[in-house]
């Protein structure tokens, strides 16, 4: 890559974090209270939040190692990428529930709306706090590795300056305006990611001519090698399963859709959300912002597959270089976007979930243990917490890589299975009981260490299938076998409407 | 269609979905656990979507059910093609596509957006009116006014 492009891409990428900073600071004179800081409740219109929903859920791994499996294995994880209608899904399992909690009681946090529906069950709150900060510890320290050693490598950085300069402002603007700030600079990413998605896909008909030209010079290259790599082509890695065993294709469907309705950064934006009504609006403006982020997934790897069966460029040492080595081919307009869609990608996912685990850690644990404080406060210490744990997850994201690799297993299941029981079942099913959701919980998050311990689940399912399984069964069976909980007016209200 | 007094059931059927699915799935039977996701998600649909128990016929008919439909045709052509053209260039394409992945781009992607997406917009009414709300937080009112009038 020539010094100029360099220079265009790094310029392009640090005016995205200087944006995002000073929106960032701008939202601070919104915060006027301890809900709009935590949660954002009941602050926002649909176009916002639909943005930011999409900028949260699709991470740095959905822009890089997707289109590396795409180009490794096939389309079978496409099931995953073109999830989009997931979104009105989840709006319509639990949008309208969720938002009527907060015309109900105070919420700001998933803790929160587990207090209003559990009579404040401490052990309900802890078990899900721990497997969401689990989840989002390690989805924040991939995205923080992914991050500073794109740019580590593009600038000659060593990682953890570049770390500390992408997501030590990151952390600095989260600290000042929480998740008004964050959810506000989400969206503004997301909006990056989707002009990204329009340039990338239009650079992709220029260079290969479409789809059906990517099919045929796949279905007729059979083995490349250059380098000593040799890349094997077969039509089949263009039918919808690839080369993965099929069930985990399976997987890749139903978790991620109906997983969507159990994601953190999902329920978060559905109290955001001022006007409930928008819900089905903002089920719209996530699918058209998630269509252009699947279909940049797509449209890079069959790019990537094309250059190689053509012999434009050599096989790929490894898959997740498919991205970058298309944008490289491309030129300079495609490099500047797609380098800065994925820091966009990176940075929103983490924004969310460095606030989420300094949410559970500065305020929804200590809650939990009985110690109360005042809002003001909460809000201070949750500053002080959203720095101290943004260093430390830059610090360890760098130089633990291979712990993140491990970690880097935990996320979407890992998510759904902390609130699934709590939140799915719990407002959709008056009779979902403390004693049920309280022993899913645990069941969940014992199994979700046990699995990170190396436990070997049968067949080839992703464990986290197995896991989400037996804590949603093990809720609903406890709960018909236990007393029925008396439910308040107020919650039957939510649960009935 | 209503749901007074089905709840339990549904999710207890939901539950037995889960471990079905994830039995088939230990066996490899993926196809058949596709489908029955497809009734998974229905169901919760379905529960997610009663207003005060009732399931709107509209929203039913013209959302999620033709929803479940395309999905389940996007399911079984994608198998399909994929079987007839294993290891052959497929002899036409859908967009350009392989057949087998055409019909998820064309169903599963674009069907599902189109279906339960585009239908929740045009019937949002049935989900959630202005009336439905205001009636919410009146009675949330209500109930708070009650309270803290027995606190007296």
């Amino acid at each position: 890559m020539s010094t100029l492009a360099k220079t265009l891409i790094v310029s392009f990428s640090f005016l995205m974090i200087v944006v995002s900073f000073l929106i960032g600071w701008w939202a601070k004179r919104k915060v006027t209270s301890s809900e709009a800081y935590f949660g954002s409740t009941g602050m926002f219109g649909p176009f916002t939040v639909g943005l930011s929903s999409t900028a949260a859920v699709a991470s740095a791994f959905a822009l890089v190692g997707v289109p590396g499996l795409l180009y490794s294995t096939g389309n079978g994880m496409t099931f995953w990428m073109l999830s989009s209608a997931a979104f009105a899904m989840a709006y319509m399992i639990l949008g309208k529930k969720v938002r009527a909690m907060a015309e109900i009681g105070k919420v700001a946090s998933l803790g929160d709306l587990s207090d209003l529906r559990y009579n404040n069950n401490k052990v309900i709150k802890i078990t899900m706090s721990l497997t969401l900060f689990i989840g989002c510890i390690a989805y924040l320290a991939a995205q923080i590795k992914a991050g500073s050693e794109l740019f580590g490598h593009l600038l000659g950085w060593d990682p953890l300056l570049a770390g500390f300069v992408i997501f030590g402002v990151l952390a600095v603007y989260m600290a000042i305006s929480g998740e008004v700030g964050g959810l506000l600079t989400q969206a503004f990413q997301g909006l990056v990611m989707v002009v990204a998605g329009i340039v990338i896909v239009v650079v992709f008909f220029n260079i290969t001519g479409g789809f059906g030209e990517v099919l045929k010079a796949v279905s007729q290259a059979g083995e490349v090698t250059a380098n000593g790599i040799t890349k094997e082509f077969s039509p089949d890695i263009l039918n919808a399963w690839g080369s993965m065993p099929r069930v985990v294709s399976m997987t890749w469907m139903l978790i991620p859709i109906l997983g969507t309705v159990g994601q953190p950064q999902v329920i978060t934006r559905m109290y955001a959300l001022k006007d409930p009504r928008d819900m089905p609006k903002m089920g719209l403006y996530t699918a058209i912002s998630h269509t252009m982020v699947g279909l940049l997934t797509i449209v890079v790897s069959n790019g990537a597959l094309y250059l190689v069966a053509t012999g434009k460029i050599a096989p790929l040492e490894n898959g997740d270089r498919a991205i970058y080595a298309f944008a490289d081919y491309a030129g300079i307009v495609a490099q500047l976007f797609v380098y800065a869609g994925v820091l966009a990608a990176a940075m929103s996912s983490a924004s969310l979930f460095l606030s989420i685990c300094s949410t559970v850690v500065s305020r929804d644990i200590p809650d939990a243990l009985g110690f109360k404080v005042e809002p003001e406060k909460q809000v201070r210490i949750s500053r002080i917490s959203m720095l101290v744990l943004g260093v430390i997850s830059i610090v360890f994201s760098v130089t633990q890589g291979e712990m993140v690799g491990i970690l880097g297993t935990f996320g979407w299941g890992t998510l759904m299975s902390a609130t699934f029981p709590v939140f799915v079942l719990g407002l959709l099913w008056n009779k979902a009981n403390e004693k049920g959701v309280m022993w899913g919980s645990i069941v969940g998050l014992i199994l979700n260490i046990i699995s990170f311990a190396g436990f070997k689940w049968p067949g080839a399912l992703p464990w986290y299938f197995n896991v989400v399984s037996i804590s949603i069964a093990v809720t609903v069976v406890v709960s018909l076998l236990t007393k029925e909980q008396v439910l308040n007016k107020k919650l039957e209200a939510v649960i009935d409407l | 269609m209503d749901l007074t007094g089905k709840k339990t059931a549904i999710i207890v059927l939901t539950t037995i979905l889960w471990l079905v699915i994830t039995f088939l799935g230990w066996n490899d039977v993926y196809l058949v656990s596709m489908y029955l996701g497809v009734l998974l998600m229905l169901l919760y649909m379905v529960l997610g979507v009663a207003k005060q128990g009732k399931v709107s016929k509209k929203l039913f008919f013209f959302c999620l059910v033709p929803w479940a439909i395309v999905w389940i045709i996007s399911f079984y052509l994608a198998d399909y093609y994929a079987a007839i053209f294993a290891g052959i260039v497929p002899s036409f394409t859908v967009l350009g596509l392989h057949p087998s992945f055409g019909a998820t781009v064309v169903g599963y992607w674009i069907g599902g957006m189109l279906t339960l997406t585009a239908m929740f917009m045009v019937f949002k009414d049935e989900w959630l009116s202005k009336k439905d709300w205001d009636n919410f937080v009146n009675k949330i009112k209500e109930i708070d006014e009650t309270e803290k009038g027995g606190a007296h």
